[in-house]
């Protein structure tokens, strides 16, 4: 059986079952009660309108069960991001890296990520995938504002702030001709298929 | 059917019930800081307990362009002849809502009205906006006739209930704190710093230690009470962010939420069991 913590009176939290975001996502919500979910690199949690309903056991089953949640049913999608990589870091980043700008946009450009969480902020999407060359610890101190769009490395992540916000990140570039937040909600869903095109 | 804003200070947006459903996202629930203050003003005129209404933390005055049947939290519903003024004020309280008969209208995104600034999201209100009804329909007998009782903590939130501590359940991370935090948390006494927003209400009082555990980020909850490396305490409002990395000592039982958001800045908290 599967453990879980109470998160305040409304809310439970356990460690993340190995399936997919989106696996976890659909069959979390059809539990009795849940309004909310969020999925995070280690752990998940479950929102409830009221109190949960179910006794500690059931939900422990219930936790236990999505080790063999079914994928969900919609296809992956496919996004594109058009990218110019000009960001103020890109020549730290370099130097960190020691491979020289060029190499960092080239490498940054030619892989696909997969959007692994979204959290920080609205449709703030957790794109892991980035190529181990590129890996650096976030930035000593961080930026009070870091603009919209700008893309970003961090760890084994990359990411796009979808508002101006403060940020630890390294800002590589900026993502042109898409919002990554808009009144249809976060461009990047779970599980999306991500890569990053150099525009011309 | 309108209103013209004659001043607005502070922290003054639309709010409703929120934007449940969207978690995953990113987005917060969103919704009014104290949810039964706006249900009590929604019931004054009669809407839906879910329509918009104004969220005035600071201070707001409007002027009736026709005549017009209004309602706040605390006082009573009345109609407001044409070019009457108002001003509504969250003091003695922090928040106060401004509730119009049909509602306030504004456009429905993302499954809810208000505003929600972490996203872009509406905005605030500003001097020279006009406020006009949805003019959604009447859920109660019309006037003269009692309309739906208030809210619980409506009828209770008297000065004695307003000092009673504010109710928590422990955890989830006992791990990322030294002994006998969760035991200073219970036993002081935190004043609501001016700082707060509707992100987080920041507390200032006796530091509560931190172990040496490692911040992962998790998921957090409305009215988690997570502890920087300060170890100065925010209590999460209803524009959270939905992951974070801070710790969280204990979170405020939902029931008292209300109470505690509804505590103006430099206003004293105690926390009980």
């Amino acid at each position: 059986m599967a453990d879980w913590i109470p998160l305040g009176d409304r809310a439970i939290r356990f460690a993340r079952p190995d399936r997919s975001a989106r696996a976890l996502v659909h069959a979390i919500r059809a539990w009795p009660g849940v309004v909310d979910v969020v999925v995070a690199r280690h752990d998940v949690a479950a929102y409830f309108a009221g109190a949960p309903v179910a006794e500690r056991d059931a939900w422990s089953a219930r936790i236990a069960a999505l080790a063999d949640a079914p994928d969900d049913p919609a296809p992956v999608r496919d996004v594109a991001l058009r990218a110019i990589y000009d960001g103020p870091d890109l020549a730290h980043v370099a130097a960190a890296t020691g491979l020289g700008a060029d190499a960092v946009c080239a490498l940054h450009a030619a892989a696909t990520y997969r959007v692994e969480t979204l959290g920080f902020a609205p449709g703030f999407a957790y794109l892991a995938g980035l190529p181990a060359a590129l890996e650096l610890p976030r930035r000593t101190t961080p930026r009070p504002r870091v603009p919209a769009g700008s893309i970003a490395i961090a760890g084994g992540h990359t990411a796009v702030y979808p508002f101006d916000s403060p940020g630890g990140w390294h800002l590589i570039g900026r993502v042109v001709g898409a919002a990554l937040f808009g009144p249809e909600g976060a461009l990047l869903q779970l599980g999306d298929r991500v890569r990053f095109e150099r525009a011309p | 059917m309108s209103l013209t804003v004659v001043r607005a200070l502070g922290l003054v947006t639309i709010q409703d019930l929120g934007r449940p459903g969207r978690m995953h996202e990113a987005v917060p629930p969103g919704g009014a800081l104290v949810r039964d203050r706006l249900i009590a003003a929604n019931r004054g005129v009669h809407n839906p307990d879910d329509a918009p209404a104004i969220e005035v933390i600071g201070r707001l005055v409007v002027r009736a362009g026709r005549p017009l049947e209004v309602a706040t939290d605390t006082t009573a519903p009345r109609t407001l002849a044409a070019g009457d003024e108002l001003t509504v004020a969250s003091e003695p309280h922090r928040v106060a809502y401004l509730a119009i008969r049909g509602g306030i209208a504004a456009p429905l995104v993302l499954g809810g009205r208000g505003a929600l600034l972490s996203a872009g999201l509406g905005g605030l209100i500003r001097a020279g906006q006009v406020l006009a009804s949805a003019r959604l329909a009447q859920v109660a007998p019309p006037r003269g006739v009692p309309g739906p009782p208030l809210p619980a903590t409506m009828t209770t939130a008297t000065a004695a209930a307003d000092d009673a501590p504010i109710r928590v359940i422990a955890g989830p991370d006992p791990a990322a704190f030294a002994p006998g935090a969760l035991d200073l948390l219970r036993a002081s006494t935190y004043r609501i710093l001016p700082t707060s927003d509707r992100v987080g209400t920041r507390l200032d009082g006796p530091a509560l230690p931190r172990s040496e555990a490692p911040e992962v980020s998790r998921p957090m909850v409305l009215g988690a009470i997570e502890v920087p490396r300060d170890g100065q305490p925010i209590v999460l409002g209803p524009e959270h962010p939905t992951t974070g990395g801070y710790p969280i000592i204990a979170v405020v039982a939902s029931a008292d939420l209300g109470r505690l958001f509804s505590i103006r800045p430099g206003g004293a908290v105690r926390f009980g069991a």
